[in-house]
C-alpha cells in the first residue's frame, strides 16, 4: 500500500516530465515550420544552412534565402516566441498571485499604460525607437502607480491591487481616447490605431534585441522562483505561517511580470487573450503545480503565438493583425472556460 | 514551558482585542480556548503566530520571544491549521503537504526527494497516506484537516494551532479529529485549539482557557475552568455541568444550558 502510493506519485512525475519534453518538441517544430510559412518558404535544411552562413559556412544557398532568414523571418519568429512565452508566464503568475484563474496580465494596467505611452510619443512625432521606449516606460509606470496607491489602502493587498489596477486602466484609456480625439485623423490617428492593434509587422532585429533583455530577466526570475508561486495561491496569513515573506515575493513577481508584459507590448502592441488562455491549457496538460506550470506555459505560449502569427500572415493575401487573430481564437475559449468551470 | 503567554495585549490598529491574557501549555498537552464569538480567541492565535504585533506583554515559545523571530524561524516552531481552506487550484494532497517544507529549501529550488519522503512519512503517521495522490479540492472537510495536520508535521513545528477545527465537521468526523489530536499530544506535540463546545476541553484537553471580552475569565485544568459558575458568567445563560459515566465506565462531563427550554 505505502509503496503503491509512492510509486503512483513517482509515475505521475515521470509522466509530466514526458509531457514537458513533448512540449519542447512541439515548440521546436512550430518554430521550424514558421520559417517555411510565407511567400518564400524556407525548408528546415535551408534554415540550418542560412544560420550557419553567418558563421563562415559556405554552401549552395541563394542569397535571397539568407537575407529572408536573417532580416525577415528570424526577428519575426523570435519576437513571436518571446512575446508568447512572456504573456503566458505573466498570466500564469498573476493567476496564481491573485488567486483567480480568470485574471490576465493586464490586471494592473500595464497594457493601458503602455498604450498611453505609445500614443503620447506618436502624437509628438517621435521616431519608432522612442515610441517603444515611451510605451515601455508607460507600462511600468502604470503598474508602479497601481502598486504604490494600493499600499495606502485599508483593504487586503490583493483586493486593493485589483481596485487600483482598474482605476489606472480607466485613466490611461481615457488618456488614449483623448489623444486619439485631438490627433490628425489622416496621419497620427491612423498610426496610433495601427500601433495599438497588435501586430509583428514592425518587429525587426533592432527592436527585438533590446526588448529581449527585460523579457529574459522577467522569465529568468519567475522560472527560478516558480515553486514559491504555489505558496502565494494560499491565504496570505497561512502562507506567512509556512515561513515565507508573502509581500516580498509579491513585489518580485509583480516586477518580473511587468517587465514581461511591458516589453511584449512594446514589441508587438496589444495582443490579447494569450496570457489568459495559455496557462489554462498548460494546467490541463501538466497540472497546477507551478514548478511545471511555468515552463509549460512558456513553451506552449511561444508555440501558440508563433503559429497564430503564421496564420495572420498566410491566411489572406494581405496580412491580418495578430491581435485580431488571437482575440478571435481566445474569446470563444474564454466562454468555453466559463461554462466548463462548474464541473470541477 | 513550551508555550508561554504572559499578560499579552494586542489587536488591530490602535484597538486592543486581547487585553492582558496569560496562559501556557507544555509539550504533550492540549490547550482549549473557549468563549463566545468576538472574545479574542482568533486574535490571540494571530498574536501567537506572529501575524499581529504584540503591543504589550510576552509570548515565548521554548523560551524565545515570538516578536523577535522571523516568519521562517517561527514556521519551525508553531504551525497554523486553518479552518476554511478552499484553494483555488486543484493541488494533490501531496503537493499541499510538501508546502510545509517551504522554509527548508532555497527559494530557487523545487521540492526534492527527501521533501516528498517527509511528506509521505507525515501522512503515514496520520493514516492518510492513501490520499496522497488525490486532488485536495475533492477531499472531505475531515480529510482536508488531516492533510493540513500532516503539513504542520512536515513543517517540523512543535505547537499546532487550530482555529475551531470541529466547526465544519459532522459528528463522527469530529470524534475522529479529537482522537487524532489526542494522538498528536501523546507523541509530544503541543496542541492549541479554539472551540465552541465547552465539552471539548473536558473530553480531550489538559488545560482550558475561558475568555470573555479579550480577558481571561478562567485558566487551569478543565475541571477547574469548566464549571457552572464560570460558564454562566461568560455566556450569560444558566448552564449545568454534570459528570456522568458512559456505558464503558468512563467519566464524562456534559454541559447543559438550563431554564431556556420552556
Amino acid at each position: 500500500m505505502e509503496l503503491r502510493v509512492r510509486e503512483a506519485a513517482a509515475r505521475r512525475r515521470r509522466y509530466f516530465r514526458l509531457v514537458l519534453l513533448a512540449l519542447a518538441l512541439v515548440l521546436l517544430g512550430s518554430a521550424l515550420f514558421s520559417f517555411w510559412v510565407g511567400y518564400y518558404p524556407l525548408t528546415p535544411d535551408q534554415v540550418v544552412k542560412a544560420f550557419l552562413s553567418r558563421f563562415g559556412w559556405e554552401g549552395e544557398l541563394p542569397d535571397q534565402a539568407v537575407t529572408i532568414f536573417w532580416k525577415i523571418r528570424l526577428p519575426r519568429i523570435l519576437s513571436a516566441l518571446f512575446i508568447g512565452a512572456s504573456l503566458s508566464v505573466a498570466g500564469a503568475t498573476y493567476q496564481g498571485m491573485f488567486r483567480n484563474p480568470l485574471v490576465s496580465p493586464d490586471i494592473l494596467g500595464v497594457s493601458s499604460g503602455a498604450s498611453l505611452g505609445a500614443a503620447l510619443a506618436i502624437l509628438r512625432g517621435s521616431p519608432n525607437w522612442l515610441i517603444q521606449v515611451s510605451a515601455f516606460v508607460g507600462g511600468v509606470a502604470a503598474v508602479a502607480f497601481s502598486y504604490l496607491v494600493s499600499r495606502k489602502s485599508v483593504h487586503s493587498q490583493i483586493l486593493s491591487l485589483v481596485l487600483t489596477g482598474s482605476m489606472v486602466m480607466a485613466l490611461c484609456n481615457a488618456g488614449v481616447t483623448m489623444i486619439k480625439y485631438v490627433s490628425d485623423p489622416n496621419d497620427v490617428l491612423q498610426q496610433i490605431t495601427f500601433w495599438l492593434m497588435g501586430s509583428l509587422t514592425k518587429a525587426d532585429m533592432d527592436s527585438f534585441r533590446w526588448s529581449v533583455i527585460p523579457m529574459a530577466v522577467g522569465l529568468a526570475v519567475i522560472l527560478l522562483l516558480r515553486w514559491r508561486l504555489n505558496l502565494l495561491t494560499l491565504d496570505e496569513e497561512e502562507a506567512r505561517t509556512l515561513g515565507i515573506n508573502v509581500r516580498g515575493y509579491r513585489i518580485l513577481f509583480i516586477a518580473a511580470s511587468t517587465l514581461l508584459s511591458a516589453a511584449a507590448v512594446c514589441l508587438g502592441g496589444l495582443i490579447g487573450w494569450v496570457g489568459l488562455m495559455i496557462p489554462h491549457m498548460a494546467r490541463a496538460l501538466v497540472g497546477v503545480d507551478y514548478s511545471r506550470l511555468i515552463p509549460a506555459s512558456a513553451m506552449l505560449g511561444a508555440a501558440y503565438l508563433v503559429l497564430m502569427d503564421d496564420l495572420a500572415r498566410s491566411v489572406l493575401s494581405m496580412e491580418l493583425p495578430l491581435g485580431v487573430v488571437t482575440s478571435v481564437m481566445g474569446a470563444p475559449f474564454f466562454i468555453y472556460l466559463i461554462l466548463k468551470r462548474k464541473e470541477r | 514551558m513550551l508555550l508561554e503567554v504572559e499578560s499579552v495585549w494586542g489587536g488591530y490598529g490602535s484597538k486592543d482585542v486581547v487585553r492582558g491574557v496569560s496562559c501556557g501549555a507544555e509539550a504533550g498537552e492540549i490547550l482549549c480556548l473557549v468563549g463566545p464569538n468576538g472574545c479574542g480567541k482568533t486574535t490571540l492565535f494571530r498574536l501567537m503566530l506572529g501575524i499581529l504585533p504584540i503591543r504589550q506583554g510576552h509570548i515565548r515559545i521554548d523560551g524565545r520571544e515570538v516578536s523577535g523571530l522571523s516568519p521562517k524561524e517561527l514556521s519551525g516552531l508553531i504551525a497554523y491549521i486553518p479552518q476554511y481552506h478552499n484553494p483555488v487550484y486543484a493541488y494533490t494532497a501531496l503537493d499541499v503537504v510538501v508546502m510545509g517544507r517551504a522554509a527548508r529549501f532555497s527559494a530557487f529550488d523545487t521540492p526534492r526527494e527527501d521533501d516528498r519522503e517527509a511528506a509521505f512519512a507525515a501522512m503515514e503517521k496520520l493514516n492518510v497516506l492513501s490520499l496522497a495522490n488525490e486532488k485536495y479540492t475533492a477531499l472531505s472537510g475531515g480529510q482536508r484537516q488531516m492533510v493540513l495536520i500532516a503539513r504542520a508535521i512536515c513543517q517540523s513545528a512543535r505547537i499546532f494551532v487550530l482555529d475551531e477545527p470541529a466547526a465544519n465537521l459532522d459528528y463522527a468526523n469530529q470524534q475522529r479529529l479529537m482522537e487524532a489530536l489526542r494522538d498528536l499530544a501523546k507523541k509530544g506535540y503541543c496542541v492549541v485549539m479554539s472551540t465552541h463546545s465547552p465539552e471539548h476541553p473536558a473530553s480531550i484537553g489538559n488545560k482550558a482557557l475561558l475568555m470573555r471580552e479579550g480577558q481571561v475569565a478562567a485558566f487551569g485544568t478543565p475541571a477547574q475552568v469548566i464549571t457552572s459558575a464560570h460558564l454562566e458568567a461568560v455566556y450569560g445563560i444558566p448552564i449545568d455541568v454534570v459528570t456522568v459515566q458512559d456505558s464503558r465506565g468512563v467519566k464524562r462531563t456534559i454541559c447543559l444550558p438550563v431554564g431556556g427550554g420552556k
